[in-house]
């Protein structure tokens, strides 16, 4: 039986990137809003 | 609370890699191919719990008309999308070692494939409306019908002939698998839960966010 090790690391590469790059995503947003909100807030 | 909620699930992401990779065996038939399945079955499990939030946000907002309903079914449409795509891909890299193809149209693969469609869709129709009550309400209507894809995806491999093996874990039968395999199995789901609660909580705090502003 071969090992497959290759799909195995593929699969759980590709998930790692993309778990990562969303949390990533979630971070700069929340970085990106919080950082508008007293400019806006000074604006007012 | 949330950056808690973040390191539990790394915590976690590490034991189910451990118990995963360490303490579960290597499958008899398939061989170490099997280990994507700790990866693909909570990603399935992560998936389905976020689109029942989704039912539950959606019927929840025009109920009460509450923005925090719409909130919730919104987050978890996104991550429910992010966990049904690693879903397919994951089944498709195991699907090509041991069925011999990336991708066959199966009840079950197809019925996935058209839960993620949906609910693409679903968050599509999210950007597209820019008044947000309307956009609460079309999406609530859009929420409601797409949670009927749930269950036909669960028990397509019963209704239908399917390539894709039966529920192990969901069934009504007792699992047949290995305890060791349950056990990494289990730990793996804690983990993608914890993940999937601590995503759900910051999307929600960036819908928060984005209405204020």
């Amino acid at each position: 039986m071969p090992s497959n090790w290759g799909y195995v690391l593929a699969a759980y590469g590709i998930a790692a990137v993309t778990l990562l790059s969303y949390w990533r995503h979630l971070a700069r947003r929340t970085r990106a809003l919080a950082t508008r909100r007293p400019a806006k807030r000074r604006a007012a | 609370m949330i950056r808690v909620l973040g390191w539990l699930a790394v915590l976690g992401l590490m034991a189910g890699l451990a118990a995963g990779f360490g303490y579960a065996p290597r499958e008899a038939v398939q061989g170490n191919v099997q280990r994507i399945m700790y990866l693909h079955v909570p990603a399935v499990l992560t998936a389905y719990l976020a689109f029942v939030l989704v039912l539950a946000g959606s019927i929840g907002y025009l109920a009460t008309r509450r923005s925090g309903w719409d909130r919730l079914a919104a987050a978890a449409g996104e991550i429910g999308v992010l966990f049904t795509g690693l879903t397919i891909v994951s089944g498709s890299i195991w699907g090509k070692p041991t069925w011999g193809t990336w991708w066959t149209w199966d009840a079950r693969l197809t019925s996935t494939a058209v839960l993620f469609c949906v609910y693409v869709g679903y968050l599509l129709l999210r950007s597209l409306i820019e008044d947000p009550e309307a956009r609460a309400r079309y999406a609530a209507v859009v929420g409601i019908l797409g949670a009927v894809n749930i269950p036909i995806v669960h028990f397509s491999v019963k209704w239908w002939r399917a390539l894709h093996q039966p529920s192990t874990i969901l069934g009504p039968e007792r699992s047949p698998i290995d305890p060791a395999i349950g056990l990494a199995l289990f730990v793996n789901w804690v983990a993608f839960t914890l993940l999937f609660a601590y995503f759900l909580s910051r999307r929600m705090e960036i819908a928060r966010l984005e209405e204020q502003t």
